[in-house]
């Protein structure tokens, strides 16, 4: 600890401490453009200068450590001199198109020539000018270089924390211009983070343009309803229309930063498609309704099936929305029948939530990533979880740790990894086995590496990198669930670890908003709130499928869930979904299966509705209405409430979100403490990690025996890939296509292989290609990503002009496909 | 920098030459391969075991690729802007390894002072920066060119010795540049100034690169320290914002009263501008071109104001 004086206030900080941050602990603002707590320091504006007594020169405070004694004058004459004559260098060739700058009014440089002047110019030279028009660098960004401040904050930001890399800078001196290669279009993550740290309006959002100003923008503090990382977000509306997210400095653990999903992809809430009015099957097609005909009609449907016969499926809804959804179902209904995911075995999720001990409470992703190695597997984090995968990016590159990435497919993070193990798809279990054995001293097994597709040496390195650190982070992800073989050795593993004393701490890598919560609230067969398990288990989803097919489960009530194509086999999914007397589906859209309904039921976004949500570390964060759902259209929760009290008697007809918590920190326990009061205020510090928030852990250990076998790989051996399947970088589910904005960046389905096997089948990407199987064929479009495992083609779940569920069948192994030119 | 290299036990050491130096660039690496085939480069070196390997690395004509930590990025293949210090390269340089950096002058006198030994080399010149010193004339002398002589050679000796005396017998010396041309310029009553480190800096000027450049009575000041002044604003890396705009405002301003659209003024504003400028860049650069100006401002600073007030030049 050093103590330092700055303007005469005395601060003890620790050694190495910027005087920037220094000050700002001591109470005292210093302005700066180039510094970014999360950006490594550049010191390159100027506009942080400070006095520092008995030094000539005035000292750039964000790139200068305090020395003890130090005494720092932040307000002095010379300093305040000094910024003015900053600024006016600023304004020299600044475009000062204000009028027209839509970052006027929330611009850092108008605000910092207002507070520190000069307030006259004496500029009166031809400015220099970049270009005429703005110019359009990809279908989110806009630029313009006559507002720069040459902050580089854009560059640095796409290096260090999204790792696209894809800006520069061209030209030298005031020539200098931060952009693209050449100022070519980009074809890069498009996730705007470069939007967001520009201080100025250089970098603008394309979907936002002259949109509005921001005087005019109302916001609401809410959450991502994408993946589950649980980036905090502003979302913001003009006129009731939602227009803007963004994220804000010192807020959540994304801080600043989003991917594009979490920054462009809020425009399904305004999409033309949204369902406005209930609809109810009449003569065989859906007509509008009003919501007494939609609830008589299921009164009536309904009054036959005994409890048993229904069946339900929440999925993406609030915790208070999917915690009254169960109740409805078990209390009011009677049915044991529910379950949360469309695309997984409940037995899977069970073993999975105990191997990951995500009943033991919550595990900060920003603590995961401060241990000597995080290991990730079972996970396309970089596109799947891309601000997870900004953390691990950010933290490796300034600390001395281990990143080890398993998957078979390639990915951004892999050159943030010092370790990269590229295995089979399916085989994460026979992988850990090899580790297990590597670590434990042993030969590992020569059938587990051949299944894994690995050599001996790649275990033993992991092994080693394991054994020689103190603490492990394990994320692992959702190809556990896909291919649940591979959780016992996932359980194992981290067993074996705190068996040698190593702190392991777990955070499963979820692809969906509230998917955590779902579990947590009890909507799975066999648990109740809490992970408490339950007496007698009910129908999961693939049972409600088989029982419908049979004939004897006859009602099922889906909210948010497009169980058709999220199904893993589709065919049996479209099957049971004929067969049911009554199909309730809860919707924003007209999907596939609400398409199959005798009653759709318009739900509300995320932004329409107050509530929380719980992310995968287990952090439950508030949400706030932004805008009202279209037309007729209602919250969820209130939708749920009014069906219970329309079919079943003593359920009451309105509940409010606030005092569903207050029953879900009763009932589930793990919730009781948690701290829904988060810090929104801008906050100019860093490493935001508001562990309150987290859930704790249960009072019971959850047991799951995790003995799955795995399905032998099915299709003709003369296939030679095995395929894949998981979300698209800029889809999640099927939502995302109702974006406009991130259905321009991906409209059309893809297949993904490596680079060797594009190159010995003579196909580039971008080429139409036939991918066959043994149960389906289709045509998409071919992607080809350098470092891909050899034999593995990637198809994404999303796009419903390809189905990937339409190569599976239940009870069949990992699908073998041919890809040829079309 | 071979012997450099084994005293310090560097095992890569490079050449940063501009690009345009063509001949010098091919010379250099033929000059490796020879001492390759000699032995003196590659492994176990003349039976030491010493092992070292020497590149030539050509440079894309920048300026600032000479400051030392921006040399390294534009060796590492990264724009050259000059780093953040600490970490000194001494440190953490070239490829964030410990690195030194040296002109190929100073380099260049190690194998004589291993030969004829420190105390010759300490006879040379003044007590204080002793050793021999590559003096570059140009302007208007008689015979610009190299001169190696002993540091501290007086100005006086180069110019009207070694140089021959002024270019035109009816045009005297009106002032003269030491040092490059951030150094500030001298006036004739400084010419038995020995042209030193020390003794230039007393005169609150520098030695920095030892070219001399001579002006004689017919040159503008006004429109060489425009000339200089683009030079600089041309050759800013554009990192630090005082130096990145600031200096082509210098130039802008210095090019209008060089044009007679001189404004009143224009003389203060250019002094302030240099003080918004000069102690708060990253890198000396910066600085170098607002001493510049200085130095004309200081000794000359009539003339500018006569461009202002008359719009033309009182010289030519
Ligand atoms: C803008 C700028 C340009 C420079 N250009 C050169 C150069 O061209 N050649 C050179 O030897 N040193 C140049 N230097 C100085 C070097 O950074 C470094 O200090 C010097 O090479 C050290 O060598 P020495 O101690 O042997 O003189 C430059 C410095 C600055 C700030
Ligand atoms: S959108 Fe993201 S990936 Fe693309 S340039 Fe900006 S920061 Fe980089
Ligand atoms: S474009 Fe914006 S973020 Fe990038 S350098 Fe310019 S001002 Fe900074
Ligand atoms: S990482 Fe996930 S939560 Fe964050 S913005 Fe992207 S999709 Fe949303
Ligand atoms: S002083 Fe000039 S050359 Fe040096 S870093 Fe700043 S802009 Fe670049
Ligand atoms: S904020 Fe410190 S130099 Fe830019």
């Amino acid at each position: 600890m050093v103590t330092v004086k700055i303007n005469g206030i005395e601060v003890t900080v620790e050694d190495n401490t910027l005087i920037l941050d220094a000050a700002r602990q001591a109470g005292i603002d210093i302005p700066t453009f180039c510094y970014q707590a999360d950006l490594m320091g550049v010191g390159s504006c100027r506009m942080c200068i400070v006095e520092i007594e008995g030094q000539k020169k005035l000292q750039p405070s964000c790139v200068t450590p305090v020395l003890h004694g130090m005494a720092i004058n932040t307000e002095t004459q010379a300093v305040q001199e000094a910024r003015a004559g900053v600024l006016e260098f600023f304004l020299a060739n600044h475009a000062l198109d204000c009028p027209v700058c839509d970052k006027a009014g929330e611009c850092e440089l108008q605000d910092m020539v207002y507070r520190h002047g000069p307030h006259k110019g004496r500029h009166a030279e031809p400015k220099f000018k970049f270009h005429e028009k703005d110019y359009i660098l990809s279908p989110v960004i806009v630029k313009n270089s006559n507002r720069c401040v040459n902050c580089m904050k854009c560059v640095r930001v796409c290096r260090e924390v999204v790792g696209a890399n894809v800006l520069g800078a061209l030209g030298r001196g005031d020539h200098q211009e931060a952009t693209s290669f050449a100022r070519g279009p980009l074809d890069c993550d498009h996730c705007g983070n470069c939007i967001e740290v520009c201080p100025v309006g250089c970098f603008m959002r394309l979907p936002y343009r002259y949109k509005a100003r921001p005087w005019d923008l109302k916001g609401a503090d809410s959450v991502c309803s994408y993946c589950a990382t649980g980036c905090r977000i502003v979302l913001e509306e003009r006129d009731g229309v939602a227009v803007r997210s963004r994220a804000q400095l010192g807020v959540g653990i994304n801080n600043e930063t989003l991917c594009a999903r979490g920054r462009f992809g809020f425009d399904y809430m305004t999409s033309p498609e949204r369902i406005t009015t209930p609809l109810i099957r009449k003569s065989g097609g859906l007509v509008p309704a009003s919501w007494e005909e939609a609830f008589g009609f299921i009164k009536d449907a309904a009054a036959s099936i005994p409890p048993d016969s229904i069946g339900a499926q929440p999925r993406g809804l609030r915790n208070e929305e999917t915690y009254t959804f169960q109740k409805l179902m078990r209390e009011a209904l009677g049915s044991p029948n529910i379950d949360s995911s469309a695309r997984w075995a409940h037995g899977a999720v069970e073993a999975f939530i105990s191997a990951m001990a995500m009943d033991r409470g919550g595990v900060s992703v920003l603590d995961c990533v401060k241990t000597d190695t995080v290991f990730v597997i079972g996970a396309y984090v970089s596109e799947e979880n891309p601000v997870t995968d900004y953390l691990i990016r950010r933290y490796s590159a300034s600390r001395n740790m281990n990143v080890i990435v398993a998957s078979p497919r390639a990915m951004k993070l892999d050159s943030s990894a010092n370790l990269v193990v590229r295995h089979m798809p399916a085989s994460e279990g026979a992988l850990l086995e090899a580790v297990l054995a590597a670590m434990s001293g042993q030969e590992p097994d020569p059938k587990a590496l051949g299944q894994a597709g690995i050599s001996a040496d790649e275990a033993k390195k992991i092994a080693a990198k394991l054994k020689g650190s103190e603490s492990v982070g394990i994320m692992a992800g959702t190809d556990f669930l896909r291919y649940p073989s591979g959780i016992g050795a996932l359980a194992k593993i981290s067993a074996a670890l705190e068996g040698l004393g190593k702190k392991v701490l777990r955070l499963p890598l979820l692809d969906r908003c509230n998917q955590r919560g779902a579990w947590e609230m009890g909507v799975h067969p066999a648990l109740g709130p809490g992970y408490s398990r339950r007496e007698t288990a009910g129908a999961g989803t693939d049972s409600m499928l088989d029982a419908a097919r049979a004939g004897s489960l006859k009602m099922l009530y889906l909210a948010g869930t497009d169980l058709l194509a999220m199904n893993g086999d589709r065919g049996i999914a479209g099957e049971a979904l004929a067969k049911l007397k009554l199909l309730v589906v809860q919707d924003m859209f007209l999907t596939e299966t609400a398409k199959l309904a005798h009653v759709v039921l318009p739900g509300a976004a995320l932004g329409e509705k107050d509530g929380t949500v719980t992310n995968q570390e287990g952090r439950v964060q508030a949400v706030k209405r932004l805008t009202r759902p279209p037309g007729k259209a209602m919250a969820d929760l209130d939708i749920m409430t009014m069906l219970g009290s329309a079919i079943a008697t003593g359920f009451p007809s309105k509940i409010k979100s606030a005092s569903v918590f207050d029953e879900i920190r009763r009932e589930t326990g793990i919730y009781e403490t948690v701290d829904l009061a988060f810090n929104n205020k801008k906050n100019k510090g860093n490493g935001h990690d508001n562990k309150e928030a987290l859930v704790r852990a249960a009072a019971a250990r959850l047991e799951a025996k995790p003995d799955f076998k795995a399905a032998a790989p099915a299709g003709p051996d003369s296939y030679p890939f095995a395929l894949v399947t998981g979300n698209h970088f800029f889809h999640s589910g099927t939502v995302s296509l109702r974006s406009e904005t991130l259905a321009g960046l991906a409209r059309e389905p893809v297949v993904e292989i490596g680079e060797e096997d594009a190159g010995k089948l003579g196909l580039s990407g971008g080429e139409r290609v036939r991918v066959r199987g043994k149960n389906h064929e289709a045509t998409m479009l071919l992607r080809v990503r350098k470092g891909t495992k050899k034999g593995v083609a990637f198809i994404p779940e999303n796009f419903e002009g390809a189905h990937a569920n339409m190569f599976f069948k239940r009870g069949e192994g990992i699908q073998r496909v041919l890809i040829e030119r079309s | 920098m071979i012997i450099t290299s084994y005293a310090i036990g560097a095992t890569r050491s490079y050449i940063y030459i501009r690009g345009e130096f063509d001949f010098g660039a091919k010379r250099l690496e033929e000059a490796i391969k020879e001492a390759h085939a000699k032995g003196y480069l590659g492994k176990n070196i003349l039976g030491s075991g010493f092992e070292h390997e020497m590149y030539v690395h050509r440079g894309y004509g920048a300026y600032i690729c000479g400051e030392e930590t921006a040399l390294l990025e534009s060796i590492e293949g990264y724009r050259a802007q000059p780093r953040k210090k600490p970490p000194f390269p001494a440190l953490a340089g070239l490829y964030g390894k410990p690195t030194v950096i040296n002109n190929v002058e100073t380099l260049s006198c190690i194998p004589a002072i291993i030969e004829k030994g420190a105390e010759w080399f300490k006879k040379l010149g003044p007590e204080k920066s002793p050793g021999p010193k590559i003096y570059c004339v140009s302007g208007h002398v008689k015979k610009p060119g190299l001169y190696e002589l002993p540091m501290g050679t007086t100005a006086r000796e180069l110019i009207y010795g070694h140089c021959g005396g002024m270019l035109h017998e009816t045009r005297p010396l009106k002032a003269f540049i030491p040092g490059g041309v951030s150094a500030p310029m001298l006036t004739p009553q400084d010419i038995d100034t020995p042209l030193d480190f020390d003794s230039l800096a007393a005169k609150g000027s520098m030695l920095g690169s030892g070219a001399v450049i001579v002006m004689d009575n017919s040159t503008c000041m006004v429109k060489m320290a425009y000339i200089i002044n683009r030079f600089f604003s041309h050759e800013s890396c554009g990192k630090c914002t005082p130096c990145r705009d600031g200096t082509p405002w210098l130039t802008k301003v210095l090019r209008r009263l060089e044009h007679g659209e001189g404004r009143p003024g224009d003389v203060e504003l250019l002094e302030s501008l240099c003080t918004n400028i000069f102690g708060r860049t990253f890198c000396p650069l910066g600085d170098g071109a607002v001493m510049a100006l200085r130095g004309a401002l200081k000794h000359f600073r009539q003339e500018f104001q006569y461009h202002v007030d008359h719009k033309m030049c009182p010289v030519s």
